[in-house]
């Protein structure tokens, strides 16, 4: 420890400069967060859903900001970097994924004001009549939120070490970032969640169009001559799936598009907002949001000529800029950029995985009453606890980026069945889904363990898919004649 | 251009979404959009596919949620 403190106040002036500009953005942050809140209600609803009163153009950056994450900043680049053209599976899951959303949602909405649901396990296991499917679902939810925060804050680690040349080591920079989260998170819930996310995605999206542009203007003179000379020394790189087999672009995209749509904490803005309207115009616009993808994915392939590898793909943008000799204050502004993308999607992920944790595993699943007072203190102590687990999980993991996100795709994506008998079947048997469900889960954890059981080297996500929808089949034709639950 | 109880823009939107998938997530890329060239504004042609439908997919979306504003403003003045 004594020796990480001295590295600290040994600083390099280009480094105080570059933690200075990061820690005004953290400032920011913090300011906006803590405010976030300040006109929502003291309750659970308040807390977790924001009284149902989001507008639309706080929804467009809620949802777009928590989409784009330290994975779009860092792994996309790096993708784009070692693999070429397969990194175009990011646009492609990205913008068909929440199609669904435009119906689903001012449905799962409606259906949400009417019951009193809050979260997306809780309407599943409302709807079904089935109240355990709520705890396997915030149980799976929690475990596949851990790696996803986990990787936020590995993110924000990396990038704070790389470019304060060590001096702030990983597990200090993510811890500082994430501290400011748990402040604004526990003070104002969704609505510091929300103003944050605007503020961070304005940030993002104008630094990586810079970046994006710049890169190969300074580095080949444009964008069409970098392409032109990747073409000419790197042709494999530039035509799909780049150097991944089709067998990886489809089953990753696929994957990713129907895990996309599931992901609670995305799924559960639905009773967040204000009206139909909203909800339908976010999904509408929300292809503007993907459009940011086109200058990391530029950023990536900049990096693909460099005359020095950067230490591991992930850290190409990073490297890129600490090798240009840029000034100090442009590599702060970046460090704010690649925190900003992080932190937006990070809060947002705690927030919900909390509020699952307590009002779908503990008042849901196990019938314990709580007042809403209770409720929402309950919500930040497991705000705490999940932090805490996932920032150990992130200084202790040493594998890539993009297989952790990955990993995380495939429990979620179980959720798909439930969600649309939920949503739109007549005939509901929770006893079919859960069972359906838990199987699908079951063979994705199975298969992640033992990859080689997978057939023909499908994502175990598609597996336990196709697994999950073949028992509910026969389940729903076996018991024809039980309870099914039904909304009129 | 369509009265609100047609179906046309219903299934036109559901037609549009299924090739989008097609193309962008499902072999279709393989099919038709995975070559480097040409290059389409100086961009490989495997990216511009994925451009081209993302622009495509905003404006579908963009009318059909203009059709159900407008179908849901005619049942609200009736």
């Amino acid at each position: 420890m004594a020796s990480e403190a001295e590295l600290v106040l040994g600083m390099s002036t280009d480094a105080w400069v570059v933690s200075g500009v990061s820690l005004l953005y953290l400032l920011g942050c913090l300011w906006v967060g803590m405010r976030g809140g300040k006109d929502a209600s003291d309750s659970a609803v308040g807390y977790v859903a924001g009284d149902r009163a989001m507008g639309p153009l706080l929804m467009y950056f809620v949802i777009g900001a928590t989409v784009f994450s330290a994975f779009s900043f860092l792994a996309t680049p790096g993708l784009a970097y070692t693999s070429g053209a397969a990194v175009f599976y990011v646009i492609g899951y990205g913008l068909v994924g929440f199609i669904p959303f435009y119906f689903l949602g001012p449905r799962a909405a409606r259906i949400g004001r009417e019951a009193g649901y809050i979260t997306q396990a809780e309407m599943v296991a409302g709807e079904c009549g089935h109240r355990a499917m709520a705890g396997t679902m915030a149980l799976v939810s929690a475990l596949s939120f851990v790696p996803y925060l986990a990787l936020q804050i590995k993110g924000a680690g990396l990038v704070v070490e790389r470019l304060t040349e060590g001096h702030v080591p990983q597990w200090l920079g993510g811890a500082v970032c994430y501290a400011v989260v748990l402040a604004y998170v526990l003070k104002s819930g969704v609505m510091g969640v929300g103003w944050t996310n605007v503020f961070q995605g304005v940030l993002m999206m104008g630094l990586a169009w810079a970046f994006g542009l710049w890169l190969p203007y300074k580095l080949y003179g444009g964008v069409g001559p970098m392409f032109e000379r990747i073409d000419e020394v790197r042709p494999e790189l530039l035509s799909a799936p780049g150097t991944k087999s089709w067998q990886w672009f489809i089953s990753a995209g696929v994957i990713s598009m129907i895990g996309f749509g599931c992901w609670p904490h995305l799924f559960m803005k639905a009773f967040s907002a204000r009206d139909d309207r909203t909800l339908r115009r976010t999904v509408v616009f929300y292809p503007t949001f993907m459009v940011f993808l086109v200058p990391i994915f530029l950023i990536g392939f900049a990096g693909v000529l460099f005359p020095t590898p950067p230490p591991s793909p992930e850290q190409v943008l990073p490297h890129m800029l600490m090798s240009l000799d840029l000034p100090a204050v442009i590599v702060g502004l970046f460090c704010a950029g690649a925190l900003a993308a992080g932190m937006s999607t990070g809060d947002a992920i705690v927030h919900a995985s909390a509020s699952i944790l307590v009002r779908d595993g503990w008042i849901t699943a196990l019938g314990r009453k709580l007042t809403s007072t209770q409720e929402r203190r309950w919500v930040r102590v497991f705000v705490v606890v999940l932090m805490l687990v996932s920032y150990v999980l992130a200084v202790f993991y040493e594998g890539d980026l993009v297989s952790l996100l990955l990993y995380a795709y495939g429990p979620i994506a179980q959720f798909l069945p439930g969600m649309l008998i939920a949503l739109c079947a007549r005939r509901r048997d929770g006893v079919a889904v859960h069972i359906a469900m838990l199987v699908g889960v079951a063979a994705c954890v199975t298969l992640k363990a033992m990859p080689e059981w997978s057939p023909w080297g499908l994502h175990e996500g598609i597996v336990g898919l196709g697994l999950n929808v073949a028992v509910l089949g026969v389940l729903y034709a076996a018991r024809r004649g039980s309870v099914l639950s039904a909304r009129s | 251009m369509f009265d609100r109880r047609s179906k046309v823009p219903h299934v036109l939107f559901a037609l549009h979404s299924a090739l989008a998938t097609l193309c962008v997530v499902g072999p279709g890329y393989k099919w038709w959009g995975a070559s480097a060239r040409p290059f389409v504004f100086g961009l490989p042609f495997s990216l511009a596919w994925a451009v081209g439908w993302l622009i495509s997919v905003f404006v579908s979306l963009l009318l059909y949620e203009r059709w159900t504003r407008h179908c849901e403003e005619a049942e609200r003045g009736e």
